[in-house]
Formats: C-alpha cells, sequence, structure tokens
C-alpha cells in the first residue's frame, strides 16, 4: 500500500515538474507558432538566478519573482532581436533558438564555470502523512506547478490580454484591423512564456543539481509531452505531461529508468505519428 | 475627410492591382463602390486598411497621412474595416468578438454594448453563443457591430451581402441606414448586389483596371440602369 | 545570385584537396581525412534538408549506425558476417540507409508528419538511440568499441592495410568525391527535380501525381546511406565509435555546419564542415569557453542574416540545360 502510494506520488511528482517546463513551451509553441529549442536555457537562467540570488540572503519568493522577470526580460530581448525577424520562417525558428540555447548555455558556463552548484531549499522538513515520509519542497514544488498552471490559464481566459492574444492567434491580420498591436502581443507572449520556464528553472533549482547540462534533460521529454498532448490549446500540456510523465514513472517503477525512457519516448513517436492534433484536439487551420 | 492620391498598391513589387487612383470623401458620404471581378475593389479597401504589403501615393484621412501606417494605427486613427467573408472569431463569443472590437482602444474601453444591442438585438439575445455557431446574416451582424464598437469615423464594408439570403440582406440595408444616419457615419463599401447599394448609398463610384472611372448619385441609377450594365456586364 | 565562377570554384577546391599530400605532412593529413569525413556527413544532411527540405534533427542516428556497423563488422562481433572492411562498409552503408527509409515511410506516408514535428521526432530518435547504446553491453555500453581494426584490403594471399595517413587520405577523399558526385548528380536528375517541388510545395506536387511521401522516404534513405558511410569512415579512423556519435551533440552540430555552410549546395555544406571544424581547431585552445558562444551567435546570425548560408551563393553550381527555366515564374495576382 505504502509503496503504491510512494509511486503514486512519485509519478504526481514527475507529471507536475514536466507540466510546470512545458506550460510556457506550449505558449510560445502553440500561440505563437515558434519551436523554442532555447526553452531548456530559459529553464537554466532562472536556476542560475538562484545560485546567484541566494548569497544575498533574499526571501525565497523574490528570488522566484526575480527570476521570473530576469528571463523574461532576456525572453524579451531575444524576440526583439532575433525571433521578430524570422515568425514567417518556421523552420529558421527552430534553428535560431537552437544557436540561442547553446550561446546562452556558453555563456552560463563562462560566468559560472561548467561545474554543478549547489542551493539550498528554503525547507526541506520531510513531512509525514498517510504512513510515508515525502519531502516537504516536493510537495511545494508540485503545488506550485498546480498554482503556476491554474494562474496561466485563468490569465488566458479571463483577462483582457489573454482574450487580445487569443484574438490575435486566431487571426492575426483582423486583430490588427480592429486596433491591436500585434508586435506588442507578441513581445508580451514571449516574454511570458520565457519567464515561466526560468520560474520552473528557478522552483525546480534546490531540487536539482545546478549545472548547464541541466536544461538539455528536459528538452525532449518537454516536446514530446506537448506534441503528444496537442499544441493547440494549453491544455495539451497538461494532457501530454500526464502520459508521458505518467507512463514514464510507471515504467521506471516496474523496470529501470533507462528502460521508462527508451520505452516512452518511443510509444510516443508512434502517438504523434498516429495522431498529430494530441490528445487534446485538432489545431484549425 | 479622406483623400486619396495616386495611390497604387497591390500584393507583389512590381505589379500594383491599384494604379494611381484618386477618390475624395466628404464627412458623412456614403459611397457604394462597383465593378467587376479583379478590378481592384477589394486591394482598394485593404489599401486604406493597411494590410497590402506593396503600396505607394497618398492617403489623407482627417488631416493625417495613413500611408505607412501598421493596421492597427489606422484602425486607431478612425477607420474601421468588416472584410468580404466576414472573419469574426469563430471559437470567441458573441461578446468576446465585440469585445476584441475596442481591445486596442483606450477611449472605448469602458463603454457598453447598449448601443450596439439597440441596432442588432439579435446580438443581445446570443450575446453569449460562440461567433462560429452563427448564421451567416447573424455573423455579418457581428462583423459590422465589431467595427463599430472602436466608434470609427470611417467604416470600410466588402461585400456584407455575400452569401446572405435576400430577405436579410434588405434587413441589413435597413440597419445600416439606422446606422449611418444616427451615427453620422462616413461609409465605403463595396458591394455588387444592387439592392443593398439602393438602400444604403448617396453615390455611386464605379472601379476598373485599379482606377475609379466615374462618379454617379444613386438616384440616376434608379432612372437609369443602363449605367450599371455598362460598368457590370462582361 | 549565381555567381559565374561557381564551376570552377568547384573544380578548384577538389583539385586542391586532391594536391594537399603534396604539402601537408602525415598529422595535417590525417586532420584533414578527418575533416573530410565531417564534410560528407555534412553532405548527408544537406541533401535531405536542402533539396528535400526535412529538417533532420537527428542526422547523427544514421552517422552512428554506420560507425557501429563498421565497428562491430570488422571486429568479427556479428555473427554470420565475415570480420573484412568491406562487409563493414556495405553494412555501414546498408543499415542506415534502411532504417532512414523505414523510419521515413513511417513517418511520411498518408497523412504524414512534417516540419518542426519531424525535426522534433527524428532528435528524440538519436536521443533514444543513444541512450540504447549505453545500456547495450554487447556493443561496449557507454564506453563504446575500442580497437576498431583499420581498412585491410585482401585478394587471395595478397592483402593491404590502410595504417598509412596518406593512404587513408586517399580512401576518404575517393569516398568524399563520389559522394559528392552521387549526391550532385541525384540533385540535377528528374529526381532532384521532383525533391525540390516537394521541398517548396508539397501539396502541388502531390496533386501533379507524385508520390511525395515516397519520394521523400528514398531521399531521406539516400541521406542515411552517405551519413552511414562517413560514420564508417569515422569509426576506422578514430579506432573508436561511442554512444555519443548517435545523440545530440552531434546531431546539432552537423546543423551548425550545414547552416553556416548553406543547405542547398553540397558543396558550400562540405566546405561549412571543414571550416567551422578547423577554426574550432585553431581557436578552441585560445579563445576557450569563448569560441562556442561565438559559434552559438554566428549560427543564429547566418539563420537570420543569410538563410542560404555563407558560402552558397560562391558555391551554386547551375542546374544542367534541361531542367533550367528560362523565366522564373510569377505567382497570379488576386484582388
Amino acid at each position: 500500500m505504502e509503496m503504491t502510494l510512494l509511486i503514486g506520488l512519485d509519478a504526481a511528482s514527475y507529471i507536475l515538474t514536466l507540466l510546470l517546463v512545458c506550460i510556457g513551451l506550449v505558449i510560445i509553441f502553440g500561440m505563437m507558432n515558434v519551436i523554442n529549442l532555447a526553452h531548456g536555457e530559459f529553464f537554466l537562467l532562472g536556476a542560475y538566478t538562484v545560485v546567484l540570488l541566494q548569497q544575498y540572503a533574499l526571501p525565497f519568493a523574490v528570488i522566484l519573482f526575480i527570476a521570473f522577470v530576469f528571463v523574461a526580460l532576456i525572453g524579451l530581448i531575444i524576440e526583439e532581436i532575433v525571433i521578430r525577424r524570422i515568425y514567417h520562417r518556421f523552420l529558421d525558428t527552430i534553428l535560431a533558438t537552437w544557436g540561442i540555447s547553446l550561446a546562452l548555455k556558453q555563456l552560463v558556463i563562462v560566468l559560472f564555470g561548467p561545474g554543478s552548484q549547489q542551493t539550498m531549499a528554503p525547507f526541506a522538513e520531510p513531512i509525514v502523512m498517510f504512513g510515508i515520509t515525502y519531502s516537504s519542497y516536493r510537495l511545494f514544488v508540485m503545488s506550485m506547478a498546480i498554482v503556476i498552471t491554474a494562474t496561466t490559464f485563468l490569465i488566458l481566459f479571463r483577462t483582457r490580454w489573454g482574450l487580445t492574444a487569443r484574438g490575435v492567434i486566431a487571426n492575426r491580420q483582423m486583430a490588427s484591423c480592429l486596433g491591436v498591436n500585434t508586435r506588442r502581443i507578441d513581445r508580451v507572449t514571449f516574454a511570458f512564456g520565457s519567464g515561466l520556464a526560468g520560474l520552473a528553472g528557478a522552483i525546480m533549482a534546490p531540487l536539482m543539481s545546478v549545472d548547464p547540462q541541466m536544461g538539455v534533460g528536459f528538452l525532449v521529454p518537454a516536446f514530446l509531452s506537448i506534441l503528444v498532448g496537442g499544441i493547440a490549446s494549453p491544455l495539451g500540456a497538461i494532457w501530454g505531461a500526464s502520459i508521458i510523465g505518467g507512463s514514464n514513472s510507471v515504467v521506471a517503477a516496474i523496470w529501470t529508468p533507462v528502460i521508462a525512457q527508451i520505452v516512452v519516448f518511443s510509444l510516443a513517436i508512434v502517438v504523434i505519428r498516429l495522431m498529430p492534433d494530441g490528445f487534446a484536439g485538432r489545431k484549425k487551420r | 475627410m479622406l483623400s486619396v492620391r495616386n495611390l497604387k498598391a497591390g500584393y507583389i513589387r512590381g505589379a500594383p492591382v491599384l494604379k494611381g487612383l484618386d477618390l475624395d470623401l466628404a464627412c458623412g458620404d456614403c459611397v457604394a463602390l462597383m465593378g467587376r471581378n479583379g478590378m481592384g475593389k477589394t486591394t482598394f479597401v485593404k489599401a486604406l486598411m493597411g494590410v497590402l504589403p506593396e503600396i505607394s501615393g497618398s492617403i489623407g484621412f482627417l488631416d493625417q497621412e495613413i500611408v505607412g501606417l501598421a493596421p492597427y494605427q489606422i484602425s486607431n486613427a478612425g477607420i474601421a474595416y468588416v472584410p468580404q467573408g466576414r472573419e469574426i472569431f469563430p471559437d470567441f463569443t458573441v461578446e468576446q468578438n465585440l469585445t476584441m472590437g475596442r481591445i486596442g482602444k483606450p477611449k472605448q474601453q469602458n463603454e457598453s454594448f447598449e448601443f450596439i444591442y439597440e441596432y442588432f438585438p439579435i446580438l443581445a439575445e446570443r450575446h453569449k453563443q460562440l461567433g462560429g455557431t452563427m448564421s451567416g446574416g447573424q455573423q455579418q451582424q457581428l462583423a459590422i457591430a465589431r467595427a463599430l464598437v472602436g466608434r470609427p469615423d470611417l467604416l470600410l464594408l466588402d461585400e456584407p451581402s455575400e452569401g446572405i439570403q435576400p430577405s436579410i440582406v434588405q434587413e441589413l440595408a435597413t440597419i445600416l441606414r439606422r446606422i449611418v444616419e444616427q451615427e453620422k457615419m462616413t461609409v465605403i463599401v463595396v458591394e455588387q448586389n444592387l439592392n443593398l447599394v439602393r438602400r444604403l448609398a448617396h453615390h455611386v463610384r464605379f472601379i476598373e483596371n485599379g482606377l475609379i472611372k466615374s462618379g454617379v448619385a444613386v438616384d440616376e441609377i434608379n432612372k437609369n440602369p443602363a449605367i450599371i450594365s455598362r460598368y457590370l456586364s462582361v | 545570385m549565381k555567381s559565374k565562377y561557381s564551376r570552377l570554384f568547384t573544380i578548384l577546391f577538389w583539385a586542391a584537396l586532391a594536391a594537399a599530400p603534396l604539402f601537408l605532412g602525415d598529422w595535417n593529413l590525417g586532420l584533414l581525412s578527418q575533416l573530410m569525413i565531417y564534410g560528407v556527413f555534412a553532405m548527408s544532411l544537406a541533401f535531405i534538408w536542402g533539396q528535400g527540405g526535412l529538417l533532420c534533427f537527428g542526422q547523427s542516428l544514421f552517422f552512428g549506425i554506420g560507425a557501429y556497423a563498421m565497428a562491430l563488422t570488422t571486429k568479427g562481433m556479428i555473427p554470420g558476417v565475415p570480420a573484412i572492411t568491406l562487409a563493414g562498409l556495405v553494412l555501414a552503408i546498408i543499415l542506415p540507409s534502411l532504417v532512414a527509409g523505414i523510419l521515413g515511410l513511417a513517418l511520411f506516408k498518408g497523412r504524414g508528419l512534417y516540419g518542426a514535428y519531424f525535426g522534433i521526432v527524428t532528435l528524440s530518435a538519436a536521443v533514444i538511440a543513444e541512450r540504447l547504446a549505453i545500456n547495450w553491453s554487447y556493443i561496449g555500453g557507454f564506453n563504446g568499441i575500442l580497437d576498431v581494426p583499420p581498412l585491410r584490403l585482401e585478394w587471395n594471399s595478397w592483402h593491404i592495410e590502410f595504417y598509412d595517413p596518406l593512404l587513408f587520405f586517399l580512401v576518404v577523399l575517393v569516398a568524399a568525391f563520389s559522394a559528392f558526385l552521387v549526391l550532385l548528380k541525384l540533385e540535377r536528375s528528374a529526381f532532384g527535380t521532383v525533391l525540390r517541388g516537394i521541398r517548396d510545395n508539397e501539396t502541388r506536387a502531390a496533386f501533379l501525381g507524385f508520390e511525395t511521401a515516397e519520394y521523400k522516404a528514398v531521399a531521406f534513405a539516400i541521406s542515411g546511406a552517405i551519413a552511414g558511410l562517413a560514420g564508417a569512415l569515422f569509426a576506422v579512423q578514430f579506432a573508436f565509435v561511442s554512444p555519443a556519435i548517435l545523440g545530440f551533440a552531434l546531431a546539432t552540430e552537423v546543423l551548425i555546419w550545414v547552416a553556416i555552410g548553406g543547405k542547398t549546395v553540397l558543396l558550400a555544406a562540405f566546405i561549412g564542415a571543414l571550416a567551422v571544424k578547423s577554426v574550432e581547431n585553431v581557436l578552441s585552445d585560445t579563445l576557450g569557453q569563448y569560441w562556442l558562444l561565438a559559434l552559438g551567435l554566428l549560427f543564429v546570425t547566418a539563420v537570420v542574416v543569410l538563410p542560404r548560408g555563407l558560402l552558397a551563393p560562391f558555391l551554386n553550381l547551375p542546374l544542367p540545360p534541361a531542367l533550367r527555366q528560362s523565366k522564373p515564374l510569377k505567382k497570379p495576382t488576386t484582388t
């Protein structure tokens, strides 16, 4: 019984972590049609923000906020310098963001060195519930993932800005003819998605060894998640993270984590092939 | 209020559809643009809206030069556009569609939609319905209403009667007439449907090969239908 | 912007490569062989990406399969296959080609994958292969396979081993030039024309009656074969293969070479690989960590500002007369 519960909690933890990473990705991919391969490095920058700011004994919430704003600003700059020139060249966005990812990662190596850095969780007491002990910080990460996803949905579906952004995605030219400054929406959307990646990195930092390669590990599962889930709606991120994260955890519990990755990635490719629109439904073209 | 001079515009460099077009409108004018297919009617309204990749010449609107401005700037200068095919947001409710019409306009931000609902009661009734699930005529009303919530000075209508059954066209023409009179709006309507043109416009201008050829008052067309056949028959 | 001199440049370049042994010592000759192997790899990607419009993010998969096939065969580790160079080479070309062809058919048939989806799926495939290789102890696991024997030709009792850098250089040169000629010939054939048609507008090509999925799969298989050849030569040159050559790092490195050189021109991609790799050899010592930073920025700049690549404009060979259009077609205008 406790074993099942523990596996369930681990699965939930992995799913929610993946969701945390995916939510920014699906915003930039699904809403702006930009494959952002630099997402992993935005995540990385968020984690290094924690490394840098923990020396100053700032409250953790403040650090998280700064990480979000800082990475959002980086996103804003990158959108302005690079991305806006290639919106109409879809494949080139993959390449350009890949180059950005390489440069950002290398910049981190230049600044912090290739080694791994340690960050402290603001709290770490294990919690005992239902007869099992579980890391309280892990539970915090899980609840943050839920809060951030819910907030993102509220912003997208309950605010004026969200309506405008969805309008621009549905019909860019018409939105523009109605008086919407689509460039501004592009900028803000990209910055918001980037900021979410940074926030995810900052939240995850205490659980991981913070090193320049930490972003890459999430890249493939995150992309497979949003493709399996479907990019037409942010709901796809929830679907995808649940499917990829859940099956990965279960298979890992039965065999080994490596087999789990190989099996789940392969199955994900099959699913993407058979259902290109993903589980959340088809994208209108 | 609108003065177009030597307007050349098109989709590909070196192949302008509009070839040096001139047009003047006074406040409160309601002009129908007629002409055969491929003569540049739609291109002209798109040029006014600033969505064409190739454009040169001059468009003065309310003492402002709008050639080279982005569509959203032109919209905020006071021109509203009801495109051919309506292009409402099918996944948005009626209310959200209307909101999109004023979302980029700080001045209209907190106005209610009541004045719109008076002209289009059906929209009030269905304000929670998804735009995409409505009939063609209702969608057209929605597209016009969406243009009006921004309180434009100049309204561009591109084929408002397209794909709508005749009885509804008459109703639409009557509503439009009322709006034009009560809101004191200037209107350019691209239209093939004479019924609607007769009810709505004061003048008719004919467009041929990217140029405006001549104009007549609507009354003259009523008296002498031969004018129409000269420009419209193939 | 077709350079008048592109034909001349092309001939001069190959002539210069052929003359290299006259000027270079053994060490540099070995280095040049190595660069040319990367060049062949780059051409395989340029063919599928530049001509077919398929942005393959996992090209290393085929390079790696070729390398492993060569290593396993010549070390006698594949049951039933003689441990000779020739068998290794054949397998190293056929296996990755088969994998690419089958993968291509599976991905493209019916309502196929395209664009970004294809990129992400091929990237994932390469990552999966890398993981698999790391955990498969028979093929060496994480450590890979050491002591891959050199090329060896035998005829009855006579045999020759290509230990000598000069001999190996010549083999690589012949391989590279043949790969260049084969791909160039394909590009300039009717097949290449259809491929470019699919690249530019797949729906239109399909309406014209072409089985676009099959064309793409065949092109992918050809590209896989050339990548496998490069992998086989790589295994021999380094006498060593490891899971890393299947995966992410190499897959993206080759994209950079090709993007910087120019994806639509084979020789541009080839020289792109040579140039980036040799600059890296020279500069990575002096610039240290800044080298990759500079490369990343250069890459982004090339993608954004020069999508055709830095070298392609100078090396773009004119099409054979039969395939030339008298005038560029204009799109019809509409109102």
